[in-house]
């Protein structure tokens, strides 16, 4: 029993001895190693798995065999027009041959600090060397859809004259000048040069992405003040249109009571005339039979007429006092 | 050994010094054997690695890996889908959602295509579709998740115009957006799938800016009601004047017919006197003169009667109580 445990016993120091000295390394999935022996790299692998080294001796040090982010600070560039903007960039990249980054950086901080340099850098160059527009637009599709400062459900009910008429008073800058690379390509030209750049480092870069385009703060203010004034002037048009629609509705209104008013003038002064030409007629029509009748006719009618409102002094003269003096009449 | 003979007698078996190791080696195997089992929750995959090197996937339920770290499991929710929120924080999530005061312009502040600034809010929701490329194709997989939202978030409202990335182009934006970050994922093969890219608020930076789009609406609201003024101005003066034609109209069509009612009957009256004239002309004559003067006289008094001698009268009349609209004659008959 006792040489069962005493046997036991010795195994396991040996065993914990041997492992101590470090025969095997385990190598994770997404790492690679490189051996270094006496200072030299002897070996170097992104296998995955349990790997054999000289014990004592070799030192293994491993790295990230994953893609890795690099994100930058964002930062203050001019562009072509001498705007200043603030950039914000990501990069992905990864450690191509462990070999070569143990030579030429070792650690993951040397790394970073010289990406920082060559990825700024080329975002530097390619951005101030660009306008403004080639860097925040990728496409021309925005002139696919020009004219739309209006959205046209707002002239509810409008006839299509008016919206037109609103939309061209609206529209601001309907075409944007074409962008001849885009953003796309401004980041394909970064990673071009970047990318020339890595191999000696043992680097590969993946890609660079603008992951944020602002305006500097004093630029921010007067965008502010140009969008202000753009929308004001938009608010204004339509305020100014609403009141020119209110106008002509008036307008109109007076035309068409008048046009309606006068129409029933002419309707009616036609229907009289006609009336007083018929009347006319039967008149003449009847007096014709005997002028001299009609005369006499005529006085008779007048008089009952109009003299009840004479005040009269009656004169003896009258054929109607013929009588008053004499029987037999003058 | 000898302590616990003495401290329980009682046992039934004597414990040999063999046994005991034995029973702790038992122990010990048991121990290193239990706890080399492990749990895959329904939501998970476990992705098992032998001595660092993929060995296989397993799915929910007890699993069994070697001990003594042999064999390490790496547990993914690979049935959960994921949120992520940019440009806004949700503090907690509930019936009434707080989200949070902080400020993430950083995040939500984009340039569109005109150059104009707006501020952009948006979640995604992703599920990671491949546990063992998550684990260990892409360091940093949220970070790199956030990254690539934001620059494909930035790319396409920088494409488009203010009031488009307000208003209609959303939609597209969105769908766009998703399948631009699928694309670029899957070249990394970070094994995970974007389902949904949703924008939350579009609205310009607030303050003047802001206040100014507003007025844009309330400019809106002002046009349409003015038009509506004038309409009604329109609608109420109009259907009246058209009345009112018709009132002028008819009243015309009264004086027509009256007028030639009026002639026919006096010309009727006319002609039946002037029978009864043709026949007796002198009598006829005579009496509708007296008829005449006995109608305009007879309800009246006072009127002066004058001599046809009196050449040179004239009349005392009351002047002050005469009206000066009413005419005066003096009516002098003739033969």
């Amino acid at each position: 029993m006792k040489k069962v445990v005493v046997t036991l016993v010795i195994i396991g120091v040996v065993l914990i001895l041997f492992l101590s000295l470090g025969p095997f390394y385990v190598l994770n999935e997404g790492q690679q190693a490189v051996v270094i022996r006496f200072g030299e790299i002897v070996a170097s692998t992104n296998k995955a798995g349990l790997h054999l080294k000289s014990p004592a001796v070799d030192n293994v040090v491993t790295y990230s065999h994953k893609i890795l982010s690099w994100d930058g600070d964002p930062s203050l560039i001019p562009t072509m027009e001498n705007q200043f903007i603030w950039v914000d960039a990501t990069a992905r990249w990864r450690i191509a041959d462990p070999v070569m980054f143990y030579g030429r950086l070792t650690t993951m901080t040397q790394a970073y600090s010289r990406l920082d340099d060559i990825i700024e850098s080329t975002i530097k160059t390619v951005i101030s060397r660009s306008p403004l527009r080639e860097a925040v637009r990728s496409t021309n599709i925005i002139n696919d859809r020009p004219g739309a400062a209006v959205p046209t459900d707002t002239a509810q009910g409008q006839d299509l004259e008016g919206i037109q008429e609103l939309a061209s008073l609206t529209t601001t800058q309907a075409k944007q000048p074409d962008v001849a690379k885009g953003r796309r390509a401004l980041s394909n030209e970064m990673l071009a040069a970047a990318k020339a750049l890595t191999p000696e480092f043992g680097i590969e870069l993946i890609d660079i992405v603008i992951r944020q385009i602002r305006y500097s703060d004093e630029l921010t203010e007067s965008v502010y003040n140009r969008m202000v004034a753009e929308r004001n002037q938009i608010a204004q048009a339509s305020r100014s249109y609403g009141e020119g629609r209110k106008q002509r509705w008036l307008g109109q209104m007076e035309n068409e009571k008048r046009a309606i008013l006068s129409e029933a003038y002419a309707t009616s002064e036609e229907l009289r005339g006609q009336a007083d030409a018929k009347a006319a007629q039967i008149y003449s029509a009847a007096y014709r039979q005997s002028p001299r009748f009609f005369e006499f006719w005529r006085a008779m009618e007048s008089y009952r007429k109009t003299l009840p409102q004479f005040n009269k002094t009656l004169s003896t003269d009258m054929d109607y006092f013929r009588f008053l003096y004499s029987a037999t009449g003058r | 050994m000898q302590e616990s003979q003495f401290r329980i007698p009682k046992l039934p078996f004597t414990l040999k010094p063999r046994t005991i190791v034995l029973i702790i080696i038992a122990i010990v195997a048991l121990v290193i054997v239990g706890g080399s089992f492990f749990v895959v929750d329904q939501t998970q995959e476990a992705v098992v690695l032998r001595l660092g090197k993929f060995n296989r996937t397993l799915g929910p339920g007890l699993h069994w890996k070697m001990p003594l770290g042999l064999e390490k499991n790496y547990n993914v929710p690979t049935q959960v889908i994921q949120n992520m929120s940019f440009g806004f924080r949700t503090e907690s999530a509930g019936v009434n959602t707080v989200y949070s005061k902080l400020d993430y312009s950083e995040e939500s502040t984009m340039l569109t295509g005109d150059l104009n600034i707006v501020d952009v809010q948006w979640t995604i929701q992703y599920r990671i579709t491949d546990a063992r490329a998550w684990l260990f194709h892409v360091d940093n997989q949220q970070k790199t998740v956030r990254d690539i939202s934001q620059s494909v978030i930035n790319m396409l409202v920088g494409d488009r115009a203010i009031l488009e990335v307000m208003g209609e182009q959303r939609s597209t934006i969105e769908f766009q957006g998703q399948e631009e970050m699928n694309k670029i994922f899957n070249s990394y093969g970070l094994g995970l799938t974007v389902t949904t890219v949703k924008l939350r608020n579009i609205v310009p930076p607030s303050g003047a800016v802001k206040d100014a789009f507003e007025d844009v609406n309330r400019a809106t609201q002002d046009m349409n009601r003015l038009i509506n003024e004038g309409k009604e101005a329109f609608n109420k003066e109009i259907p009246k004047a058209r009345g009112e034609a018709e009132q002028i109209i008819e009243q015309a069509k009264g004086y027509a017919s009256e007028r030639v009612n009026r002639s026919t009957g006096d010309v009727a009256r006319f002609k039946d006197v002037l029978t009864q004239y043709n026949a007796e002309p002198d009598t006829t004559r005579t009496r509708l003169y007296y008829e005449m003067v006995e109608s305009v006289f007879q309800n009246k008094t006072g009127e002066d009667l004058i001599d046809k001698n009196f050449t040179n009268f004239i009349p005392l009349m009351n002047l002050e109580n005469k009206k000066p609209a009413t005419p005066t004659a003096a009516v002098q008959g003739g033969n």
